[in-house]
């Protein structure tokens, strides 16, 4: 441990040997991708507003088994479809899958199990990388053809920090046949400090449908760096929504690819932040084929001494006429020493496209907060009505009805005196 | 869209070389060339050591990459560092002395140096090559104060002025072409408007590239003094090449207390042939600083030429409540590559600007927009609205949109929005309908896409630019 600290940085040999085996290629090729490379730097474009100088000395360990004893977050809709990892390993305990329909699997991976990195393909990059070279259970959801599941399922990968900081690698492969159908809630929990990199796959075959509601509310201390690759195949559907409330400094990287023709992607995001956090959203979109439509909203809340960053990138390819690509990035800033970075990027190789892009950051209106005390309500109550306002219309898109009154709970919470907005 | 196919392509027409005797020196740059360069020019010790300490810094920089173009890097070895046409007479008295074969360029080029500049209202510094050979209305505008003169020439008779004000907005060490311009600038224009003076006519000069294989590096600086204001104008055209020449020109704009200055540009230089073969490589640092309170720069540029183009007018918004805009019209055809676009530093309080861009794609070409809106935490009550707008001619083009947006007051307002479309074939059908013929609509859709920045330019350019971007399209179209 010592001699890690001394060369400074994340190494694969810090986290023990690659465990289990079964996709031998896949980790090391991987590790060979990581040889000689370092923490991502501000040098880099992709990272220029992301300072991650904070990692540089900690001692990195492979995070210990951890028990709790009564499930950290429950949905009513997924009592029967849930899986839940505590520090990386599935923890059978709080697991129940007895509600799902014939042929759905959504359990960990079978080593060798599944074409892991295909759909994230093998650029290198540090955190899925690191993922690839030493995660250590992976889970699988595996819809049939034709099957629609109507239950909501439940991922929750509970962290806890300790001695140390505990390195936590969750691997999800998510593969929907062609027109099936799913809505899935992957969240990511824990307390206090560690490093989570989790990297998630999603391959929609024809027609499939898939919800995902991904939810970041890592401990205040934690480091969240989370991969997500999708391969969006002709006329499917891939809604994804994610809230980032927790961690210290976060990363979330989508990459969607469509694969053919007249997809649809939604790609929205929404951070909360306060105290000194930072939270970056680096997407891509890549439109390949013709006549898609993806969407991306992306909201942020920075408050006390936070910063929020985003870069959206969409990139419609030679031969991709007639896509639909809309971006959104809104900022609302309620502090002084707040800060935002946004980068809506395009870069379009065919002519008969429609695409568009805005971003917006200021303070909320004056015009508004003013309209509000006129009618009685209190300075305070007037800026959580606004702000509350601002962060939760994307959450009324939640397909999971708890899921989307504990958001809106979180939301309150994070608002000064939110406990006043209850009733309204 | 058969009907817009077979417009027939519209050769470079300012494309002929002028024949006169050079002076140059050989290819190649060292502290050598850099002392001769000076001393041929008669400058002060000050001056030189500028140039010498640009030149010193330029070698430890390598040229930027991260722009969205691709070329081969050019030979700095190969290049002609100073060319001047070398005079009859060591003076002018009057416009009969020039060498006859200069007016007839100037003609040409539809430079008005008779007469006919009294009815177009127009004072032109035209800089050929690299020396300025002949200045007009200097004692109308000398009457009021203000100096409109050759660079060099602004180092003889007002070298206080320049040494106070010489990259004070673009240091040397800002880039590698701004540091490479610093060590070898030939000249360029010099414009003071003393405090309270409105420039009684808009203010213009004409570059040219001419003498095969000599780079351009000219050095603009312009100063409005508390209360004045001004409206300059830039036009370039260039003749045709097929060796690829470098423009690598310096323009720094220093605007005091309630000062004004407008900077319009219509850039045609040649910009390669069809296949991509030869054209200018266009590498341009141009920033104004907004020193004083209530300050106003403004940038409009039209551009149309060059097979490269690396360019990115900015403003520094230091004085409170200082204002700067940003107008533009980026047209590629061909394997045309342009990026481009602005910077916008707000310093200072309740600073506002605007930025709208527009970009038209062609042929094979790539247009990008690149621009950086940054908010200091000081700047409360800071505005900006940015609008980029990309139209598509043609399956081979491409468009691209990368705006940096940094924000670090809760007060500022920001907002960017983007929008990328194509000339819709209902829309030419429509005109079609009504007896106008494709090119003709095809210009009008464009020139509607382009008129909120056409209106920004001083009148004579916007008929030019309309011109222009309709001549530019011809035979690209389909």
């Amino acid at each position: 441990m010592a001699q890690a600290t001394a060369e400074g940085g994340l190494k694969p040999a810090m986290l023990g040997s690659p465990r289990p085996g079964g996709w031998d290629l896949f980790r090391s090729s991987a590790e060979q991708r990581l040889e000689g490379v370092e923490l991502p730097g501000q040098g880099e474009e992709a990272w220029k507003y992301l300072d991650l100088r904070p990692l540089w000395e900690l001692p990195f360990r492979p995070a210990p088994p951890s028990r709790v004893e009564a499930c950290p977050t429950i949905l009513p809709e997924a009592k029967a479809s849930r899986l839940v990892f505590l520090n990386g390993r599935c923890d059978p305990h709080h697991c129940s899958v007895a509600g799902l329909p014939d042929g759905v699997a959504f359990r960990t991976l079978v080593p060798g199990e599944a074409a892991l990195g295909t759909v994230l393909g093998e650029e290198p990059a540090f955190f899925p990388d690191l993922n690839a070279a030493r995660f250590m259970e992976g889970a699988i959801l595996r819809v049939p053809a034709g099957c629609r599941v109507v239950t909501p399922l439940h991922l929750l990968f509970w962290n806890q920090g300790g001695e140390g900081c505990p390195v936590v690698l969750p691997r999800l492969f998510v593969h929907l046949g062609a027109g099936a159908e799913a809505t899935l809630v992957e969240e990511h929990a824990g307390e206090g400090a560690y490093l989570s990199a989790p990297v998630v796959e999603v391959l929609l075959e024809e027609g499939a449908v898939l919800d995902h509601e991904r939810i970041q509310r890592e401990g205040p201390e934690a480091f969240h760096f989370a991969t997500l690759g999708a391969q969006v195949a002709g006329r499917a559907a891939y809604r994804s929504r994610t809230v980032s409330f927790g961690a210290w400094i976060s990363r979330q990287e989508p990459r969607i690819r469509f694969t053919g023709e007249e997809a649809e992607l939604t790609l929205d995001g929404l951070a909360l932040l306060g105290g000194r956090q930072v939270a970056d959203t680096h997407s891509r979109i890549d439109h390949a084929h013709p006549r898609c439509v993806s969407g991306q909203l992306h909201k942020c809340v920075a408050g006390d001494r936070s910063r929020a960053v985003f870069n959206g990138r969409i990139l419609v390819h030679p031969g991709a006429q007639q896509t639909d690509a809309r971006q959104q990035s809104r900022n609302l800033l309620l502090s002084e020493e707040a800060r935002v970075d946004t980068k809506p990027q395009l870069e379009i190789f065919a002519d008969d496209v429609k695409c568009a892009h805005g971003a917006a950051i200021g303070q909320l209106d004056p015009e508004e907060l003013f309209y509000l005390q006129s009618r009685g309500f209190s300075p305070e109550l007037a800026r959580n009505v606004l702000t509350y306002g601002f962060a939760s219309d994307l959450l009324g898109r939640i397909a999971v009805p708890s899921l989307r009154r504990r958001l809106r709970h979180a939301v309150l919470d994070r608002t000064e005196g939110g406990a006043q907005l209850e009733g309204l | 869209m058969s009907g817009l196919e077979g417009i027939t392509s519209q050769e470079y027409k300012y494309g002929f070389v002028t024949e006169i005797d050079a002076e140059s020196v050989a290819p190649g740059l060292d502290e050598g060339v850099i002392r001769l360069i000076s001393a041929k020019k008669g400058e002060p010790e000050w001056l030189l050591e500028f140039r010498l300490k640009a030149y010193r810094h330029w070698l430890t920089l390598s040229e930027p990459a991260w722009a969205n173009v691709h070329y081969e890097r050019p030979d700095f070895q190969k290049i002609v560092y100073y060319s001047a046409p070398k005079p009859r007479k060591p003076q002018y008295g009057s416009m009969d002395e020039v060498d006859p074969e200069l007016v007839r360029t100037f003609e040409k080029l539809g430079v008005p140096l008779h007469e006919r500049e009294a009815l177009a209202g127009v004072a032109v510094d035209v800089v050929f090559d690299s020396v300025s050979v002949t200045t007009t209305y200097k004692e109308k505008l000398g009457a009021v104060g203000i100096v409109f003169c050759s660079f060099s020439e602004a180092v003889r008779e007002h070298p206080d002025l320049v040494k106070k004000y010489l990259g004070t907005v673009v240091p040397f060490s800002d880039n590698f072409y701004a540091a490479l311009n610093s060590a070898v600038f030939t000249d360029g224009s010099f414009v003071f408007i003393p405090k309270g003076v409105q420039c009684p006519m808009d203010l213009s000069t004409y570059f040219r590239i001419n003498n095969k294989e000599s780079g351009q590096f000219e050095r603009t600086l312009i100063v409005a003094e508390e209360g004045a204001s001004v409206s300059y104008l830039e036009g370039c055209t260039a003749p045709q090449f097929d060796t690829n020449q470098l423009h690598a020109a310096v323009v720094e704009l220093v605007a005091l207390d309630d000062a004004s200055i407008k900077y319009s540009t219509v850039q045609n230089w040649y910009a390669g042939d069809k296949d991509g073969k030869g054209g200018i490589f266009n590498f341009v640092t141009k920033r104004g600083l907004c020193r004083g309170r209530r300050s106003k720069i403004s940038w409009t540029q039209v551009e149309t030429g060059s097979a490269i183009t690396w360019k990115y007018p900015s403003c520094v918004l230091a004085g409170e409540e200082s204002v700067g805009e940003f107008y533009s019209v980026a047209l590629t055809n061909h394997r045309q590559q342009a990026d481009t676009g602005t910077k916008m530093v707000h310093l200072g309080r309740n600073t506002r600007s605007t930025i709208i861009s527009k970009g038209i794609s062609a042929g094979r070409s790539s247009n990008s927009y690149r621009g950086l809106v940054k908010v200091h935490p000081k700047a409360a009550g800071a505005r900006n609205f940015s609008q980029c707008d990309s139209m598509l001619i043609g399956q081979a083009c491409s468009a691209h949109t990368f705006p940096y947006i940094e924000v670090q007051n809760r007060s500022a307002r920001v907002e960017h929005e983007a929008t990328t479309s194509k000339i819709g074939e209902e829309q030419l059908l429509y005109f079609q309908q009504r007896g106008i013929p494709a090119e003709d609509a095809i210009s009008m859709i464009i020139n509607g896409f382009c008129k909120e920045v056409f209106r920004e330019l001083p009148m004579e350019f916007a008929v030019e630019a309309t011109k222009l971007l309709s001549l530019k399209l011809e035979g690209s179209v389909g």
